[in-house]
């Protein structure tokens, strides 16, 4: 943010996302699964703010319907869950991993492509290690990643999440800095 | 990537233009005023340097004194995992790092945000805000003090306050004093306004900057409840919050509010109600009015503003 902004109170719009890095996982997996014993689950998210118009709910059900036209070649089946925080959550799952981030893909550009960009807060993968789940969530507006080991209620594992970071090394575009790796909670994934 | 095509909000010009012609009037005051000082010859620099240490001073020290003065205490996640939790993603969505979280036990439902920068932001609810709220609303109110912390509000105030501290400081010195370390010297001859002439500008400094901030806290406040409207995208739930708060303050017994009037400028709602009322001296704008921006906001998400 500029002099100006801060000078004339605030930027008037959200911070649009960051350039597209979605895709990074979809390479970074498979060295997940051969080195580090990471892997992935048959399911992705990714969440948004529904905001309450006609509009934003139009782009939604077209979006659904993309999805399941799109599913017919893919297989992907789609789901949608509001959490207790009010966001929405949009439940992608396939057993090909490649087509999950297709997927997460076409919701975002959908919404980014009628000006919604800005409502998306991130996707999520979930990973197994040793029968932990560890998820890794992708910041569209910093448009880097980090791992997420929660445990128990709002409780993170620090550590184990500071080892997957050094391992994944420049598999990712990784958020370098600490007090942005933002937990979410409740992932109804 | 193409670029974002079209926005939820439209830009409020208006708002912006009179900001700044706020900002540039109390510029110009300082001017002149530093003007006047300098061709009075008085000990202006050292007098500069000693208030601008004590105005440092306030940058660094003022969050936590404000802090301590409602008795508020830093959260963990385990002790308020709910507060936590949603201002987590307020912060993915607004782009900021996360600020230290307290919670002031007080029935008054308010909240502030401290802290002279982005990384060392603090915001603080109060128990009667939590308990008040619904979670919408509360989210509403959270991102109008998480866009306080983005706009860097309390640096831009504490900076404006700055030159009125001067002023008023150099109309106290003149009146304890009576002008004894201005006159007998050959200096005055040269030129120089008289001591008293120099008090009477610091007054009249002191008075118009006064109003002058108090206008330019009135724009932030806007600028805030407008942030929280795009973070949040639900301008309508921070209205039923401000109502909900209004309300609840004019219920709540007159010690409370007299023991947290101190915290005015931070508070999301100012606690004197009545004073509230006269526009021109207060630091928030009067309720009506940021009702009826948040209704435009809405009728600007809905698509239906005319």
């Amino acid at each position: 943010m500029g002099f100006l902004d801060a000078l004339l109170g605030g930027k008037k719009k959200l911070k649009a996302p960051a350039p597209d890095r979605l895709f990074a996982m979809t390479t970074a997996q498979v060295a997940f699964e051969t080195s580090l014993g990471l892997k992935h689950r048959d399911v992705a998210g990714i969440v948004f703010q529904p905001l309450a118009t006609a509009d934003f709910n139009s782009i939604v059900t077209e979006t659904n319907d993309l999805l399941r036209g799109a599913a017919e070649d893919t297989g992907t089946t789609v789901e949608s869950a509001d959490d207790e925080f009010g966001y929405r959550w949009m439940i992608l799952r396939d057993v090909d991993f490649d087509d999950l981030v297709v997927s997460l893909n076409l919701v975002s550009t959908q919404l980014q492509g009628s000006g919604y960009g800005d409502r998306i807060l991130a996707a999520v993968f979930v990973f197994e290690e040793s029968g932990k789940r560890v998820y890794f969530i992708y910041n569209f507006k910093r448009g880097a990643y980090y791992p997420f080991v929660p445990v128990g209620r709002q409780e993170r594992d620090t550590e184990h999440e500071l080892r997957l970071m050094a391992q994944v090394g420049t598999e990712l575009p990784l958020e370098q800095e600490i007090d942005r790796r933002l937990p979410l909670w409740e992932i109804p994934l | 990537m193409a670029r974002e095509t079209r926005t939820a909000f439209a830009r409020d010009t208006g708002l912006q233009t009179r900001m700044l012609l706020t900002m540039f009037l109390l510029g110009l005051l300082y001017a002149a005023f530093v003007g006047a000082l300098l061709y009075a010859g008085v000990g202006a620099v050292l007098m500069v340097v000693i208030v601008g240490g004590l105005a440092l001073a306030q940058l660094f020290t003022s969050d936590k004194l404000a802090l301590a003065s409602v008795g508020a205490k830093e959260v963990t996640p385990a002790q308020a995992p709910g507060l936590h939790a949603l201002i987590e993603r307020l912060c993915i969505q607004a782009d900021l790092p996360k600020p230290k979280i307290c919670v002031a036990d007080t029935p008054v439902p308010n909240a502030f945000a401290m802290g002279r920068s982005q990384k060392k932001a603090v915001v603080c609810a109060t128990t009667g805000l939590m308990n008040t709220l619904s979670p919408s609303e509360l989210e509403g109110v959270m991102a109008h003090e998480l866009s306080h912390v983005k706009n860097r509000d309390v640096l831009v105030m504490t900076v404006a306050s700055f030159f009125a501290t001067i002023a008023s400081m150099i109309s106290q010195f003149g009146l304890f004093f009576g002008g004894g370390f201005g006159g007998g010297g050959g200096d005055d001859e040269d030129g120089g306004l008289p001591f008293l002439a120099i008090i009477l500008i610091s007054f009249i400094v002191y008075a118009i900057s006064f109003v002058l901030i108090l206008a330019l806290s009135r724009y932030r406040e806007f600028s805030a409840d407008r942030g929280a409207a795009l973070v949040t995208g639900r301008p309508s739930a921070l209205s039923s919050a401000l109502v909900k708060i209004q309300n609840q303050m004019e219920h709540t017994p007159q010690q409370d509010l007299r023991a947290a009037g101190n915290m005015n400028a931070f508070f999301i709602v100012p606690t004197s109600v009545k004073s509230a009322v006269q526009t021109v001296f207060s630091t928030h704008p009067a309720m009506e009015k940021r009702l009826a921006r948040l209704q435009q906001l809405e009728q600007q998400l809905q698509g239906t503003a005319v």
